[in-house]
């Protein structure tokens, strides 16, 4: 077990390196701390506004900054991640396969699955430091106004989450191909093929719109950005981060087969 | 410490490596031979474990490779076709990792030492902080086999270890080879043939996923020993030459204006060095050059390559097995 771990450990640390030694980790933390800045200065403008509003004209009950600021903000994050990040999880498996470096880990003294554990770890370590830029902006708010807190964190947990299961599907993407155009651009069309999907569930039939609206992966996401903590989202999205390994298991080993 | 049975890798209907066994003693350098997509590489995955056979198995210091794979890796050293370095890395980065996946439970001084041990054996240790995607070829293939000596493995799986190196590299590399033989068990993979002869204590030579011949070095070269002779003289001097005692055939391979070249072959062991040149002075003629002909290596391997029984180009009609479809 502790071999496990270890042998986890150096492949996730290895990944985490690979990006912040180049250009990669910095410029996608700068590019997602401008766009989230973008999205928060809008939101805080219409806020200040609107709450200004609120008092002139007397008698409206006091905006709440949680359910008028932080919650559309953190949905608007979650379209952000979908953007960036099928760009973190195209490389993990095709750059390996491209430059040869595949055959060191594959006749390492390691199994499948502590490889593709350490590659989930490492790369959804990048992701928490993406979302790491963004507690600045919050800090903010906590300084000058007075949020609640615990749906802030929920609403983390669930980007947390929903950034998990985008990692696993574009690891399992990544491990199916050698070009990371290929894996970058596929990932990305599941990935906004998951976030539309419930689109058609209106006008779909009913056993069919339940299905389309469970699998749409921001639709779980709501209820977090609302600060509720539902078991049933977070199962949802640890069985989907599990069932994206599990794939990626099973095409390293059919590569492996093939040849 | 390899014992290699009838493996058989079949990549959808083409066969890349067909029944072959064989087998490598402690400390032996083996050189694995053959034109390029043989199957050397092929073998080569699977006795690492980078991928099963299709059938047979193999066995690397009594663990099977399919079944007990982390044991076999664990005594294994792999350098790849293409050195499996990380770009991004510093070698001693990349060593550091390598150390560490490899062995699994080691403290960072013992990685530190055995990480400088290996750069001083290997001599990259003056690279040491560069990043691997800016080395020279010589230098990215000495890194590549730094990282497959790194946990001091019993078995060595080097596939074409002096390809693309400069003439002076290739001669480096392949007395530091030599100087693990004996700590190490050694399979080398390459289709240059003077580097078998001169590394290698045993030979598999391998053509279209079959192994045609088994043997050592010497012995593959013994009983082919053979004098190229180039004389000033008559067209029939093949007659004369023919009829020296030990001497069994005689050729005439090229003449010019003024000279003709002969290859004289010699009965077994005998020496027909010196009544060749009596017989040719005797006779008034120029003796020019008298030379043993050293390439036989390369006429053994071309006939045992070339000399394909017909049943069996029927089996495969389209391309012959080919390595490169393998890495597809």
């Amino acid at each position: 077990m502790g071999n496990t771990f270890r042998n986890i450990s150096t492949i996730a640390r290895k990944e985490l390196r690979s990006y912040f030694t180049s250009p990669i980790a910095w410029v996608l933390m700068g590019f997602f701390a401008l766009i989230f800045g973008w999205f928060y200065v809008n939101y805080l403008d219409y806020f200040v506004r609107m709450s200004m509003s609120g008092d002139m004209g007397g008698g409206m009950q006091a905006m709440n900054v949680n359910d008028r600021m932080i919650r559309p903000l953190l949905s608007n994050a979650s379209v952000i991640v979908l953007f960036l990040l099928p760009m973190i999880t195209m490389r993990t498996y095709s750059e390996e396969k491209r430059s040869g470096t595949i055959e060191l880990l594959l006749t390492s003294p390691v199994t499948d699955v502590e490889i593709i554990c350490g590659k989930f770890l490492g790369t959804f370590g990048l992701y928490i430091a993406l979302l790491g830029t963004t507690v600045l902006y919050l800090a903010i708010l906590f300084f000058y106004g007075n949020p609640e807190w615990k749906p802030l964190l929920a609403g983390y947990l669930g980007l947390a989450l929903m950034g998990g299961t985008f990692v696993s599907i574009g690891l399992f993407i990544s491990s199916t191909t050698k070009s990371q155009i290929v894996s970058g651009f596929a990932t990305f069309a599941v990935l906004l093929l998951l976030w539309v999907i419930n689109w058609m569930a209106e006008s779909s039939g009913p056993t069919a719109s339940a299905i389309l609206s469970y699998l749409s992966i921001t639709q779980h996401f709501d209820d977090f950005a609302r600060g509720i903590i539902d078991t049933k989202h977070v199962v949802f999205y640890l069985s989907f981060i599990s069932f994206g390994l599990f794939l990626t298991l099973k095409s390293v080993d059919t590569e492996r087969w093939r040849g | 410490m390899i014992e290699v049975q009838h493996l058989t890798k079949r990549y959808g209907p083409v066969t890349a490596v067909d029944d072959v066994s064989f087998k490598v003693d402690d400390g032996e350098i083996l050189g694995f031979l053959g034109p390029n997509g043989a199957g050397k590489t092929t073998t080569m995955r699977v006795i690492t474990g980078y991928m099963p056979a299709t059938e047979g198995q193999a066995i690397v210091a009594g663990h099977d490779v399919f079944t007990e794979p982390l044991e076999a890796k664990r005594r294994i050293g792999y350098l790849p076709e293409t050195p499996p370095l990380y770009p991004d890395m510093t070698v001693r980065e990349y060593l550091t990792f390598v150390a560490r996946l490899k062995i699994g439970k080691i403290t960072s001084a013992d990685c530190a030492m055995r990480v400088d041990h290996t750069m001083k054996k290997t001599r990259v240790d003056d690279m040491a902080d560069r990043q691997c995607s800016k080395l020279s070829k010589g230098y990215r293939q000495r890194v590549g086999l730094a990282q497959a000596l790194i946990h001091d493995p019993d078995v060595l799986i080097l596939d074409e270890p002096t390809a693309g190196l400069d003439p002076k590299q290739i001669i480096e590399t392949r007395d530091l080879i030599k100087s693990l033989a004996g700590n190490h068990t050694i399979v080398l993979s390459t289709h240059i043939l003077p580097e078998v002869a001169q590394t290698c204590t045993r030979v598999i030579i391998i053509n279209r996923g079959r192994v045609v011949a088994v043997d050592t070095t010497e012995n593959l070269l013994k009983g082919t020993a053979s004098l190229y002779v180039q004389i000033e003289g008559p067209e029939d001097a093949a007659a004369a030459l023919g009829s020296v005692p030990g001497v069994r055939h005689v050729a005439q391979t090229d003449r010019h204006d003024h000279w003709i070249g002969f290859e004289v072959e010699a009965e077994g062991d005998h020496d027909v060095r010196r009544a060749v040149a009596q017989t040719v002075v005797g006779k008034g003629w120029g003796l020019l050059e008298l030379r043993p002909k050293r390439v036989s290596l390369e006429q053994i391997f071309l006939q045992l390559t070339t000399a394909e029984p017909a049943h069996q180009a029927v089996d495969t009609p389209a391309e012959p097995p080919r390595e490169e479809a393998a890495h597809g």
